[in-house]
């Protein structure tokens, strides 16, 4: 047993707990406290409890990591076997409801293709070693890495794991990168600068009127179940208008009552022209936008887009007469080289329409600062790019990224990390950046692991646990937190000794929370069983009001003219292979994808028009060229995009990650120039042009419902107007 | 299932093909499908994958139509696609899944009496005596039967997958036709519960897979005979019933108020589905 004595402050830092300011003060904790090794372990359920009756299920609380939206699950657990996810419906994210990608999370659980024992590669073969041959090797290299040549590359982290990650950066005096290719970070960027905060509130149930532009909050946005449940509340009579402008249609946009295609890259200008045609109308606009607009008038803005005049003026006339609105830039605004103007620009009609405060609030202050998501962006993975070229590290760690297939081509990323000399990749499957790793450590599944969970998007305070849903399938498999608390033993055993493992340190972490969190005389055992079972931890978070700051200057050029590349390449996320991680899982692919319906595949969405002008039809193989490469795609023919865009969906065409994923279809990301957003640095995901040209090749699209995509004059799925809708519903 | 149960039982059955379906249910378990909140994600489809252990097929064999999805999500454009240069208004999304109809037209059809109607107004598929005629499939309306061209056991569950398996219902075989059972297995487990407690089962103590998941609660599940549960309410608040005031079945629904956004998919064909449908909205803002 190891005793250590520790101040107050320093136990609470140690146990993730510690704030910015005074928030815990006159909490009850004494002002040093004793640890005590981690005496409980886990108990197999091998030997059932007591409620545990062969044939009957009982029902555990987790956290979903599907996705980095932190959705509470309920797991099915039978015979010692998880079987089935459902939503908790305690959780104020999902509300009871899970996604696809949630409900596929038994297929990552249970994949074929996972690893089940650690591999290292000499001389190029991977060979098995056992666990402690592989715990040695990475101890004795970190051991020899100096100061700032040790690297994490993960992820969006957030709970206890983030924190254990900080302290161990901060003992190898590291760095960690975090790397994810869909995320919102100009989004955020933009929310700094104008409302002092990252990630404010937004209430789309209490909008009368959603104008996305490009903001997929249905589908692959933020945090998806959440804002399916709001859009349910929104859709209720009264019920609220939602109009979606982009380049190609997202699952949102196909459940707008007006979607409009925009030229790709024109979407700052839009909401430009509406500020200028709404400042016409006598609104005020802010200071930044005033002497700017005068140069968006709706004839010159309809030019710029392709949006007509008179959609121009119908919109400015619309978010006028239904307030509250909510104005939403998504993905497509925020991928440009202007990125972030265009995002401010977006954000503004939201100041101007008075938005701020009604459906945008303040998101408040999260109480505990190291356990804040530390949400992954592109330009760590530029920046780690980078830094493996001028050889900045010895050792990397890999763990829930996968930047080998995520990173574009002209990152050159897979030779660069051959200046790596040792790289570790704590990962479950077979994927690109583990087959360029040196060391492949099996990690244990969502379903199998310990952790606490604060997503960056947050509709109340929350902290999700995580807990294993059964026996670990592969034994010795770690979990981050239990890697993590691994590594930082051999840096300050005298600190993080005293833990046997992840679940100790989780258990007291949580128990050591100030007597405020629990009721009145509860015992910690009593305390950790009744969080264990809601699954969650509802935290107080400071609110206040919502400030708007003035922005710095806002300038939008009109995106070049094409040229040899006539096209823009819309590396479309969807809410199935996300970002590619979960094209591995064969329910996923074999869901026919929400608007095209092709399953098993990848596809290239083109108008009419311009397949007319290629001479290519459906089936058709494209060679879709950049500066950067080519790759083939087959061409699906479709209306619900802009004739200047091509999109192909994001995550198939994997070279290795499984029997379900590997050699299937093509990915977009490969050939995206390395362009980045002159404000924050990020990759401009939608500012690559591109040519297409048939290679004379054509295969079968395969999908869902062939081509029936008339109801042929009978009533399947029937349509009303909304008038009718408010005489019979309100 | 002896020669006697079904000759004793044929009348009785008989009446229920000709008078719209099984005259004395115990349950009559329905739905009420909104399409103003439904959004085509799929979440429906791969909850019933999870809990129903539906069979993943691959690439080829979806190709020739030998898929397993028993919910699927259908996706329409404008009826006038053809003129639009984009669909303004967005896609048509339309959750289907078997219609457990009153009157079922794969019932009648079925040499072996595989398929049968039960007392909980059902569309019941029993998969030992399935001799895999298709005639059912062939006959459904809205082609939501799906039949095993193939054993699935080892290409869709290599190990551990197969781990995953529902132990509550079976892993069809090849030479079988299936279908949605509303999740037959979670009704059962309910109606038991329901008896050990002596008393009736409650609207909402348990739910269908894909009306559970459903990130947008277009889906709401109940029993149709139960006058207070949500689904009950919902059918009498939208006009739509299975039968006429003199208990004849519905062919067109006689609504006091037309505008009321209830139908049921196909219903001129006279088959009684369970399963309600409220109509999509769409603001006019062309």
């Amino acid at each position: 047993m190891i005793n250590l004595k520790l101040k107050r402050r320093e136990f609470l830092q140690l146990m993730g707990w510690g704030t910015a300011g005074a928030t815990l003060a006159g909490c009850d904790l004494p002002t040093t406290v004793t640890l005590e090794e981690g005496k409980e372990e886990v108990v197999a359920y091998l030997s059932p409890e007591e409620y545990a009756i062969p044939g009957v299920g009982v029902w555990y609380a987790s956290t979903c990591m599907q996705c980095a939206a932190g959705c509470g699950i309920h797991g099915k657990v039978r015979e010692g076997r998880v079987l089935k996810l459902e939503g908790n419906p305690g959780s104020s994210i999902n509300r009871g409801k899970l996604c696809q990608m949630g409900q596929a999370g038994v297929q990552n659980h249970y994949n074929p293709d996972r690893y089940s024992t650690p591999r290292l590669r000499r001389d190029g073969a991977l060979v098995d070693i056992s666990w402690d041959e592989a715990w040695k090797l990475i101890a004795e290299k970190t051991g020899a890495a100096g100061a700032g040549r040790v690297a994490w590359l993960t992820g969006t982290l957030s709970g206890h794991q983030a924190a254990l990650m900080a302290a161990h950066i901060e003992a190898v005096q590291g760095k960690h990168y975090g790397h994810e290719v869909i995320n919102s970070a100009v989004w955020e960027a933009v929310n700094r600068d104008l409302f002092g905060e990252a990630m404010p509130r937004l209430h789309l149930a209490k909008a009368k009127l959603a104008l996305s532009f490009g903001a997929d909050f249905l589908g692959a946005w933020l945090s998806p179940v959440h804002f399916s449940t709001e859009y349910a509340e929104f859709r209720k009579a009264p019920r609220g208008i939602l109009v979606q402008v982009e380049p190609a249609m997202s699952l949102t946009g196909a459940n707008a009552d007006l979607w409009l295609a925009i030229r790709p890259g024109t979407e700052g200008a839009l909401a430009l022209g509406l500020a200028y045609v709404l400042a016409q109308n006598g609104v005020t606009a802010p200071a930044v936008l005033q002497g700017v607009i005068s140069d968006y008038a709706p004839s010159k803005v309809a030019g710029i887009t392709g949006v007509s005049e008179a959609r121009i003026m119908q919109l400015a006339d619309l978010l006028q007469k239904h307030a509250p609105s909510l104005v939403l830039p998504g993905h497509s605004a925020q991928g440009q080289t202007q990125g972030y103007e265009t995002t401010a620009a977006i954000m503004l009609l939201n100041v101007m329409l008075g938005n701020a405060g009604q459906t945008i609030t303040s998101g408040g202050e999260f109480p505990f600062p190291q356990l804040a998501a530390k949400s992954g962006n592109t330009r760590d993975l530029i920046a780690f790019a980078e830094a493996a070229h001028n050889r900045a590290h010895d050792v990397v760690f890999f763990y829930g990224a996968n930047p080998v297939f995520t990173a574009p081509a002209a990152l050159n990323l897979a030779d660069r990390l051959k200046n790596i000399p040792f790289k570790v990749a704590f990962t479950q499957f077979p994927d690109e950046t583990a087959a360029a790793c040196d060391l492949i450590m099996p990690v244990a599944s969502y379903l199998e692991d310990w952790g606490t969970h604060a997503p960056a998007y947050q509709p109340d305070g929350v902290i999700g646990l995580q807990q294993p849903l059964m026996e670990t399938l592969y034994p010795g498999t770690p979990g981050l937190g239990d890697a993590l608390l691994a590594l930082l033993k051999t840096h300050n055993a005298a600190k993080y000794g005293a833990w046997n493992n992840y679940y100790g340190y989780l258990k007291q972490a949580v128990t050591s929370l100030p007597a405020q969190y629990r009721t009145a005389g509860q015992t910690d055992e009593a305390f950790w069983q009744s969080v264990l079972q809601k699954g969650q931890l509802k935290v107080e978070v400071k609110g206040g009001a919502l400030q708007v700051k003035p922005l710095s200057g806002i300038s939008l050029s009109a995106p070049a003219a094409g040229g040899e590349y006539p096209l823009t390449l819309i590396p479309s996320p969807r809410l199935s292979f996300w970002d590619g991680r979960h094209a591995n899982l064969p329910w996923i692919q074999e869901a026919p994808d929400q608007i095209t319906k092709v399953v098993w595949d990848s596809w290239a969405e083109i108008h009419p028009s311009t397949a007319a002008q290629l001479g290519v039809e459906e089936g058709d193989v494209l060679e879709i060229a950049s500066e950067q490469g080519a790759i083939k795609v087959k061409a699906f023919i479709h209306k619900g995009v802009h004739p200047d865009a091509i999109a192909v969906p994001m995550g198939q065409g994997h070279d290795d990650y499984g029997r379900y994923a590997k050699n299937r279809g093509a990915n977009p990301l490969r050939i995206l120039n390395p362009v980045t957003d002159a404000r924050t640095g990020e990759l401009a995901l939608y500012g690559t042009r591109v040519k297409a040209a048939p290679t004379g090749e054509r295969q079968m699209l395969v999908k869902a419902g062939r081509d029936n995509i008339s109801q042929r004059g009978r009533k399947l799925a029937g349509t009303i107007s909304a008038e009718q809708f408010r005489r019979t519903e309100g | 299932m002896s020669l006697k149960n079904l000759v004793t039982d044929w009348p009785r059955y008989r009446q229920g093909i000709e008078e719209g379906g099984f005259q004395h249910y115990e349950h009559r378990w329905g739905m009420a499908i909104d399409l103003n909140a439904c959004i085509g994600c799929n979440a429906c489809s791969t909850a019933c994958y999870a809990e129903n252990n539906l069979a993943v097929v691959g690439k080829e064999r979806f190709a020739k139509g030998h898929f397993m999805h028993w919910m699927r999500i259908e996706r329409y454009w404008d009826e006038n696609y053809a003129e639009q240069q984009h669909p303004e208004q967005g896609a048509h999304f339309m959750p289907m899944l078997c219609q457990q109809c009153g009157a079922a037209p794969c019932e009648p059809v079925c040499p072996v009496v595989a398929t049968y109607h039960t007392p909980d107004g059902l569309n019941a598929q029993v998969y030992n005596r399935c001799i895999g005629s298709r005639y059912c499939n062939n006959n459904c309306p809205y082609r939501v039967r799906y039949f095993n061209f193939w054993s699935y056991y080892e290409s869709s569950w290599p190990e551990p997958l197969n781990l995953q398996l529902n132990p509550d219902l079976t892993v069809r075989d090849k030479g079988v036709m299936e279908k949605c059972t509303f999740c037959v297995q979670r009704i059962r487990v309910a109606k038991d519960k329901a008896r050990m407690e002596n008393r009736k089962v409650k609207d909402g103590e348990f739910t269908t897979a894909c009306a559970q998941a459903c990130p947008t609660s277009a889906i709401t599940f109940g029993d149709l005979m139960d006058q207070d549960s949500a689904v009950t309410r919902l059918w009498a608040k939208h006009e739509v019933s299975r039968y006429d005031d003199k208990g004849r079945p519905v062919q067109e629904q006689n609504k006091a108020h037309p505008e009321l956004r209830g139908y049921r998919v196909l219903e001129e064909l006279n088959v009684d589905p369970s399963v309600m449908y409220l109509e999509r909205v769409r603001e006019e803002l062309a």
